[in-house]
C-alpha cells in the first residue's frame, strides 16, 4: 500500500513538473524533483509544442510546409519560412508568429474545418508569447520509458497476480478413472470432476461425434457418404484420422478465420458516417487470415506479421515483391479495421483520430492480450496495475503509423462524394506481388490498346458510332482498379507523445516514449527499439512490440490464444472472460490446465492445428451432451466440463449449411466480396453467384448493410471488434427461418436434390433428408411422424393443384417434400449440435 | 391413433394453438418467454419489473426529429435577429461552423411568433396545431450537446455516448422495466418507409445489453416486421401442417434432452412468433379507427398521411402496453441548410397536425397521465445564415449548432405550459438552466421511476450506465 501511494505521489509530481516544465524528468533523478532549479525556465518548448501540433503543424509540419515553414522545432522556427524567421527569442512583439496569431491571420479561420483544426485560444497564444519572451528556452526532456531502475508505478507484488506471471509448468495429475484419460487434458479435467464425485460423461455416439467435429472445424456438416463410411470404419484410429482429414480441409480457414475476423473487427466499410465509405481492398486481409490458418502458420508468426508486417522487410526498395512480403503488408490490415470517420474534415479532428487509435489499442488488448487496456486511457486502470502512462507508451509505439497530428485519412475521391479512391494512395500500398501486378498491367494494357484502337476508328455513320461507343463502354467495364493493399505502415517521423490527462488532448502531461505494460515485464528492462534495417525510415517500434508479444514466456499471449481455442471447442473459456484476464475478469476454473496448454502450445511451435488435434482427441471433447441428474446437481453450469454443451449453430455455420444441404454452396474461395441486395423494406440478402452462393465469409460486410440473416443470428456490430458472440434466442430468428423467401427456396432445392438422389418413394426421401441434414437416419418415431406429415402435406398440395384445375401428383409430392425439408431446416435438431 | 390424426385438427397442437389465442394473456408470473441468456439475476427477459421508485409514466413515445430543428424558428424567438439581420458574425464563431465557405450574416426568422393558450408560450406560426396544445407541454429552450455533426450527435442523444456500440435510451428503459405486453415487442420503432434516419438501425440497438432489449422495427405499411409474413405462396393448410410438424419434432428433440433451457426458450420463441404475427397485425390495423380519428391525425391526406399513421399506431401500441415507441421521419427533414423558409415549413406541415392529434387523443383516452411524449432532435441551428454558392439570401438556411437547441416533453409527470431555460440573445448558446443530454436522459428515466445512477449493467467490473460517467441532473423545473 505504501509503495502504491508513493508511486502515485511520484506520478503526481512528475505530471505537475512536466506541465510546469520546471526540470528535466528522468527516472532516478527524483532528488531535485521537488525544487525549482535555479534559473530553470518557466515555459519550455514542451508547453508550446503541443499547441503548435494542435493548431499549426498540419500545414507547417512534416508533410506540408506552407510558406516554407516548419513549426515542429525551435531551430526550424528560427530558420523560418519565406517571410523569414518566425520567432525572435526574447522579443515576442517582434516575432512573426505572435503577430500572425494575434491578428487572427493564422490559423486561417476559413480553412480551419478543412484542416480539421479548432481555433487557437488566446491563452495558447499568450503562452507562446511568454515562451518567446523568456528567450524560447529548450529543455532536453527524455521521454519516460522503462529503464534499468525499478519502476515506481508498478510493484513486484502486483506482478504476482497469476495472469501477469509466465505460465508455470504443471504436473499432469493422475486420475482415478485413468481409463478415461486419453491425454493430459482429460487428466486435469477428471481431477476436478472426481473431487466433486463426478466423472466424464459417456462418449457420444459416432455420428454425433462426427457432426460435432465437422461443425467445429469446418462449419459445415458431413456428407451422408462420409458419415456412412465413418460408421462402417472399424479402424481404432478412425476418429483421429477423421480429425486429421478435417484439419487439412480448406474449409478450416473459413471457419476459424471468421473467429479471427471477429477479433480484428473486420468490415468492408469505414462506418460511423452515413456514407459508410467502402474499403475496397479489405478482402485481401480476409484471405490472408484464411490462408494463414489453412497453412497452420505458427501463431507467433501470425501475430508478428499482423502487428508489424511493414517492419519485417524492406518492401519499398525490393526489386520484386514476393508472396511473403505481400503477406506481411496485407497482415497489417489487422490494425486498420476500426470504424473510422476521419476521412471527412468535420469528423477528422484530433479527438476523432484518437478514437480510432483507442479502438486499435482496444483490439490489441482484447484480442491478443486479454486486457482491458482501454480503461487506462483517461486514468490509471481501476482494477489492474496499468498506469495511464503505460497506455500512452503503447500509443507511442503506434505513433509511427497512427499519429493524431500527422494523420493519413481514408481516401475520398474529390468532387465525387464519398467513394474510396485508389489513385491518391492514402492508406493503401501498391505492393501486391510482382506477379499479380504484371498480370494486372498486361491485362489493363491490352484493354487500353483495344480502347485506343476503337477510339482511332472513324465511324461511317451514327449507327456505327454508337456501336463503337458501346464496345468501348463494355471494355471500360472490364478494367479492374489497380490492385492495392489496405495496410498500416510506420512513416518514421512520429510526433512526441504526451500523456493526455483525463484523456483530453488539450491537457498534455508527461512526455512518454514507447513501451509495453510494465506489469507484464520485470520492470527493470528497457524496451529496446531500433530501426528494422539499416537506413530504414521506420521507427521499429511495432516490431519491438511484436517481438515482445511473441516471446515464449509472455504471460498472456499463449494463454489468451489457447483459452479462446478452448472456448470454441468446449463452450466456455477456462477463463470465462476471454478478453479480460485481469483482476475484474473471471479467474480460471482450471489454472494448471490453462498453463499446461499454454506451454504445450509454445512447445508445439505455436501450431494451432496441433492444439485443435489435442483438444478434439481428448475424452473430454468426446463426451455426450446429455444432462444427467448428477451433472445438473454437482456441475450445474458445466464449469467442470462434465458434459459437452449443446450449441446453436452460429450465423455463418447455419447459412453455409443451408446452402450446402440444398446443394447450392459455391465453394469458390477468396477474392473480392460478393455484393448484397437491399430490399426497400431493409431486408439484406447476398446476391449470389452463377453457381449459387458462396460462404458468408465471402459476402460483403458493409457496416450499414449487414445481411439480415447475419444480424438476426447474432452477428455483432464491429465496434471495434467482438471477442465473443452472443447466442440469443429471439423471435426474429424464428420469423426469418419460417418466412424468409431465400430460406424457403433453399428448402425447395433441398427437396429437388433429395428427389434426384432417391426418386419418389416417400420413405426413401425421408431417410435421405435425415442423412443429409442431420447426419443420421430418422428414429422410428421420427419416421412415423415424417411419413404422416409427407402424406398429409401431399394431400393438401393435391387439393390445391386440383382446385387450380391442374392436378399433378408428382408436383404435389415434391412440394410436400419441400415443406418437410423446410421444417427440418427450422428444427432444433438441425440448429443445435450435440 | 389413426395415421393422420396428428395433423387433422385445425388448431390442435402447440404452435397451432398459439395462433388462436391470446392478446390479453397475463404472463407476469410465467417464465421468461424470449430470453435464453443472461448471467446471474441480471434482467434478460421482458417480464414487467419494479422500478426504483413510484413512476409517473408507464410508456414513452419518443418523437425523434433527426436533423436539428431550428430553435429560433420554432420555439425560441430572437427579436434581436430582426434588428441585427445582415450583420457579419462569422469571425466570432469560427470553429463552430461546419461549412465556413457558406457562412452568411445574422439572419432573422422568416416566421412570426405569438404567445399561445393560457400559459402564453411563444410558438412560431409554423406550428399552428401544436400552438393550441402548449398548455400540455413543457418546453426546454436550453438544451446543448457536444458535437455539431449528425452522426456523433445522434449517437449521443440516443445512447449517451458519441459513437456506436452503446445501448440506446429505449433499450435501457425496457432493460430496466420489461414490458406489460408479451405479444408485442417491448420497444417498437416506427421508422419512415421513405428511409432510415442517420446511423440507421444503430438508433435502436441494444449495445452490450442482451439483444432482446433492442428496438424492433414495425413498418407502418405492408408487413410490419421483416419476415413477419411468409415470403412465399402456398396454401395456408400446408403452412399449418408444417408448423405442426415442426412443433412435434421440436418437442421430441427436447424430450430427449432434458435440462436444456435453450430448447425451451427456442420453442417459446416460435410460439411468440406465431402470436406476434397476429398481435402486430392487429396493432397496426388503423382501419379499425373511426374516420374522425383518422381525420384528426391527418391520415389519408398529404402531407400528413405517413407521419399521422405512425402517430396513430404509436397510440395503439401504448394502449396495448408497449413500453417504448420511437417514431422517425425520413431524410433529416429538419436539417435546413438551405431554403429554410420553405423546407422548415414543409417539415412542420408533415408533423404538426399528427403530433397535436396524438396529444389530444392520448388525453381523451386517459392515456396522457401514463404516457410520456418526448419531442426533439440531436442539436439546433445557428443564428447566422447559411448561403448557397450563388449567395442568394432567399435560399438561405442555417448550419448546425451544438450549443443550443429546444425540445419538449408532455404527458405523464410533466408540468404543462412550462418554458424552461434560456439561450443568449442570439440563440447561439444555452445560458440559463442549461440542460445537457445526460440531464435529459436522467429526466426521462426519472419519470419512469428509474434512477439514472442505479440503472446499470455490469461488465468488466464497471457499472455501465446510460448517463456514463457524466454528472446528470433531473430537470425538476418541468416536472408536475
Amino acid at each position: 500500500m505504501v509503495s502504491r501511494l508513493s508511486a502515485l505521489l511520484f506520478l503526481f509530481l512528475a505530471l505537475r513538473l512536466a506541465a510546469a516544465g520546471q526540470a528535466a524528468i528522468r527516472a532516478g533523478d527524483s532528488g531535485d524533483m521537488g525544487e525549482n532549479a535555479a534559473g530553470a525556465p518557466r515555459v519550455t518548448q514542451h508547453q508550446v509544442l503541443p499547441i503548435l501540433l494542435r493548431r499549426c503543424t498540419v500545414c507547417h509540419g512534416s508533410h506540408r510546409q506552407e510558406g516554407g515553414l516548419d513549426l515542429r522545432a525551435k531551430a526550424a522556427m528560427l530558420r523560418g519560412g519565406k517571410l523569414g524567421p518566425v520567432i525572435v527569442p526574447g522579443k515576442p512583439e517582434e516575432s512573426l508568429i505572435i503577430e500572425k496569431l494575434r491578428s487572427g491571420q493564422m490559423p486561417p479561420r476559413d480553412r480551419l474545418v478543412e484542416a480539421s483544426v479548432k481555433p487557437i485560444e488566446p491563452a495558447e497564444i499568450e503562452l507562446i508569447a511568454r515562451w518567446i519572451a523568456a528567450g524560447a528556452p529548450e529543455v532536453v526532456l527524455e521521454p519516460d520509458v522503462a529503464t534499468a531502475t525499478p519502476d515506481p508505478l508498478v510493484t513486484d507484488k502486483e506482478r504476482e497476480f497469476w495472469a501477469f506471471r509466465p505460465p508455470l509448468p504443471a504436473a499432469v495429475p493422475s486420475a482415478r478413472d485413468a481409463g478415461r484419460a486419453r491425454n493430459p487434458i482429460d487428466a486435469f479435467i477428471l481431477e476436478k470432476l472426481e473431487q466433486v464425485g463426478l466423472s466424464l460423461s459417456p462418449e457420444a455416439d459416432r455420428s454425433t461425434l462426427m457432426r460435432r467435429a465437422y461443425f467445429d472445424l469446418t462449419g459445415l456438416p458431413p456428407e451422408p457418404a462420409e458419415v456412412q463410411a465413418f460408421l462402417a470404419n472399424r479402424d481404432p484410429d478412425a476418429y483421429e484420422n477423421m480429425i486429421d482429414r478435417l484439419l487439412s480441409s480448406p474449409r478450416l480457414g473459413e471457419r476459424w478465420g471468421r473467429y479471427w475476423l471477429d477479433l480484428a473487427g473486420y468490415a468492408d466499410s469505414e462506418g460511423k458516417r452515413e456514407q459508410d465509405l467502402p474499403r475496397p481492398h479489405a478482402w485481401r486481409y480476409r484471405d490472408y487470415v484464411i490462408q494463414s490458418l489453412n497453412a497452420d502458420k505458427p501463431y507467433d508468426r501470425f501475430l508478428l506479421e499482423q502487428v508489424a508486417g511493414d517492419e519485417l522487410a524492406d518492401y519499398e526498395s525490393a526489386p520484386e515483391i514476393h508472396q511473403e512480403t505481400y503477406d506481411n503488408l496485407v497482415a497489417t490490415g489487422f490494425l486498420r479495421m476500426a470504424p473510422d470517420a476521419t476521412w471527412a474534415n468535420i469528423t477528422g479532428y484530433v479527438p476523432d483520430r484518437l478514437e480510432v487509435i483507442a479502438d486499435e489499442i482496444d483490439v490489441l488488448g482484447s484480442a491478443v492480450l486479454g486486457l482491458t487496456l482501454k480503461c487506462a486511457r483517461c486514468h490509471d486502470h481501476k482494477f489492474d496495475p496499468l498506469p495511464q502512462r503505460d497506455y500512452y507508451r503503447l500509443a507511442d509505439i503506434f505513433k509511427g503509423a497512427y499519429d493524431e497530428y500527422d494523420w493519413l485519412k481514408p481516401d475520398v475521391r474529390p468532387g465525387l462524394g464519398p467513394v474510396s479512391q485508389d489513385a491518391l494512395g492514402g492508406r493503401h500500398l501498391p505492393y501486391v506481388t510482382t506477379a499479380e501486378r504484371r498480370a494486372w498491367e498486361a491485362r489493363d494494357a491490352k484493354v487500353r490498346q483495344e480502347l485506343d484502337a476503337l477510339k482511332a476508328m472513324k465511324p461511317a455513320d451514327k449507327k456505327e458510332s454508337e456501336e463503337i461507343e458501346g464496345r468501348m463502354r463494355a471494355l471500360e467495364a472490364q478494367r479492374l482498379p489497380e490492385p492495392r493493399i489496405q495496410a498500416l505502415w510506420d512513416r518514421g517521423e512520429p510526433s512526441p507523445t504526451y500523456i493526455y490527462r483525463r484523456g483530453d488532448p488539450l491537457s498534455p502531461g508527461l512526455l512518454v516514449g514507447p513501451g509495453v505494460p510494465a506489469v507484464l515485464t520485470d520492470g527493470k528492462t528497457p524496451f529496446a527499439v531500433k530501426p528494422p534495417w539499416p537506413g530504414a525510415k521506420k521507427t521499429g517500434r511495432r516490431l519491438a512490440l511484436a517481438r515482445w508479444l511473441t516471446r515464449p514466456e509472455h504471460p498472456l499471449t499463449a494463454r489468451v490464444a489457447v483459452n479462446r481455442l478452448w472456448r470454441h471447442h468446449f463452450g466456455t473459456g477456462i477463463v470465462k472472460t476471454l478478453d479480460n484476464f485481469g483482476k475484474a475478469g473471471a479467474p480460471p476454473t482450471h489454472p494448471e490446465l490453462l498453463d499446461w496448454l499454454a506451454r504445450e502450445f509454445v512447445s508445439q511451435g505455436w501450431s494451432l492445428k496441433a492444439m485443435h488435434r489435442l483438444m478434439m482427441t481428448s475424452s473430454t471433447y468426446r463426451q455426450s451432451s446429455a444432462v444427467t441428474a448428477d451433472g445438473e446437481k454437482l456441475d450445474p453450469d458445466n464449469a467442470l466440463y462434465s458434459r459437452r454443451p449443446l450449441a446453436r449453430l452460429d450465423a455463418e455455420a447455419l447459412y453455409d449449411s443451408l446452402l450446402l444441404i440444398a446443394g447450392r454452396l459455391d465453394e469458390n474461395r477468396f477474392g473480392r466480396a460478393d455484393p448484397v441486395q437491399v430490399r426497400p423494406d431493409g431486408l439484406v440478402t447476398p446476391a449470389g453467384t452463377a453457381r449459387g452462393w458462396r460462404r458468408l465469409i465471402y459476402v460483403q460486410q458493409s457496416r450499414k448493410q449487414i445481411p439480415t440473416h447475419l444480424e438476426t443470428f447474432d452477428f455483432p456490430p464491429m465496434n471495434p471488434n467482438c471477442v465473443e458472440r452472443r447466442d440469443s434466442t429471439v423471435v426474429p430468428q424464428a420469423l426469418h427461418l419460417m418466412n424468409n423467401g431465400m430460406v424457403y427456396s433453399l428448402a425447395e432445392q433441398f427437396a429437388a436434390r433429395v428427389s434426384r438422389a432417391v426418386g419418389t418413394d416417400p420413405a426413401k426421401r425421408l431417410e435421405m433428408v435425415y442423412w443429409i441434414a442431420l447426419s443420421r437416419p430418422p428414429s422410428a418415431e421420427e419416421e412415423r411422424l415424417g411419413m404422416e406429415a409427407l402424406d398429409h402435406l401431399a394431400d393438401r398440395w393435391n387439393e390445391h393443384f386440383a382446385a387450380a384445375g391442374k392436378p399433378d401428383h408428382d408436383a404435389a409430392g415434391l412440394s410436400a417434400l419441400a415443406a418437410f425439408c423446410h421444417a427440418i431446416m427450422n428444427s432444433a435438431g438441425f440448429l443445435y449440435v450435440d | 391413433m389413426s395415421r393422420r390424426s396428428f395433423f387433422q385438427q385445425v388448431s390442435g397442437g402447440i404452435y397451432g394453438a398459439a395462433l388462436t389465442c391470446l392478446l390479453a394473456q397475463d404472463f407476469r408470473s410465467g417464465p421468461g418467454l424470449l430470453a435464453a441468456e443472461g448471467p446471474g439475476n441480471r434482467p434478460s427477459d421482458l417480464k414487467p419489473r419494479q422500478p426504483h421508485f413510484t413512476p409517473r409514466a408507464r410508456s414513452v413515445i419518443h418523437l425523434f426529429m433527426n436533423g436539428g430543428p431550428s430553435q429560433m424558428d420554432l420555439f425560441d424567438p430572437k427579436p434581436i435577429l430582426d434588428q441585427e439581420h445582415g450583420r457579419q458574425y462569422f469571425d466570432k464563431i469560427a470553429g463552430e461552423v461546419e461549412n465556413p465557405q457558406s457562412a452568411g450574416a445574422l439572419m432573422r426568422s422568416p416566421f412570426k411568433f405569438k404567445q399561445h393558450s393560457q400559459c402564453g408560450m411563444w410558438v412560431s406560426e409554423a406550428l399552428p396545431h401544436l400552438s393550441k396544445q402548449v398548455d400540455d407541454i413543457a418546453l426546454i429552450r436550453s438544451m446543448h450537446t457536444t458535437n455539431l455533426t449528425h452522426e456523433p450527435a445522434v449517437y449521443l442523444i440516443q445512447s449517451g455516448k458519441m459513437g456506436p456500440g452503446r445501448p440506446t435510451l429505449g433499450a435501457w428503459v425496457v432493460y430496466g422495466l420489461g414490458s406489460e405486453c408479451q405479444n408485442l415487442p417491448a420497444y417498437v420503432v416506427l421508422d419512415d418507409p421513405r428511409g432510415l434516419p442517420v446511423n440507421g438501425v444503430e438508433n435502436w440497438q441494444a449495445g452490450f445489453l442482451p439483444p432482446i432489449f433492442q428496438g424492433t422495427r414495425f413498418r407502418s405499411t405492408g408487413s410490419p416486421v421483416l419476415n413477419l409474413r411468409p415470403d412465399m405462396d402456398r396454401p395456408a393448410e400446408v403452412a399449418r401442417v408444417e408448423r405442426e410438424l415442426l412443433a412435434r419434432l421440436d418437442r421430441l428433440h427436447q424430450r430427449q434432452r432434458p435440462g436444456q433451457p435453450n430448447l425451451e426458450a427456442r420453442i417459446a420463441s416460435y410460439e411468440l412468433a406465431a402470436r406476434m404475427q397476429l398481435a402486430a397485425t392487429d396493432a397496426l390495423d388503423i382501419s379499425k379507427e373511426s374516420a374522425a380519428i383518422q381525420e384528426m391525425y391527418g391520415v389519408g391526406r398529404e402531407p400528413t398521411d405517413s407521419y399521422g399513421r405512425r402517430c396513430l399506431i404509436a397510440r395503439r401500441l401504448v394502449e396495448r402496453g408497449v413500453r417504448f415507441v420511437q417514431l422517425y421521419i425520413n431524410g433529416q427533414i429538419w436539417d435546413n441548410h438551405a431554403a429554410l423558409a420553405t423546407d422548415l415549413r414543409a417539415a412542420c406541415e408533415r408533423t404538426d397536425q399528427p403530433i397535436a392529434a396524438l396529444l389530444r387523443d392520448l388525453k381523451e383516452r386517459g392515456l396522457f397521465a401514463s404516457t410520456l411524449v418526448v419531442w426533439g432532435g440531436e442539436f439546433g441551428r445557428l443564428p447566422i445564415a447559411q448561403l448557397p454558392p450563388d449567395k442568394d439570401e432567399r435560399k438561405a438556411g442555417r448550419d448546425h449548432n451544438k450549443n443550443a437547441f429546444s425540445s419538449w416533453m408532455a404527458g405523464a409527470g410533466i408540468k404543462g405550459g412550462t418554458t424552461y431555460g434560456a439561450t443568449d440573445e442570439l440563440g447561439l448558446a444555452a445560458v440559463e438552466n442549461r440542460v445537457s443530454v445526460p440531464d435529459w436522459h436522467a429526466t426521462i428515466l426519472h419519470l419512469l421511476g428509474l434512477h439514472h445512477d442505479q440503472l446499470f449493467f455490469e461488465q468488466n467490473g464497471l457499472k455501465e450506465k446510460l448517463t456514463g460517467v457524466n454528472e446528470a441532473q433531473v430537470v425538476r423545473g418541468i416536472l408536475a
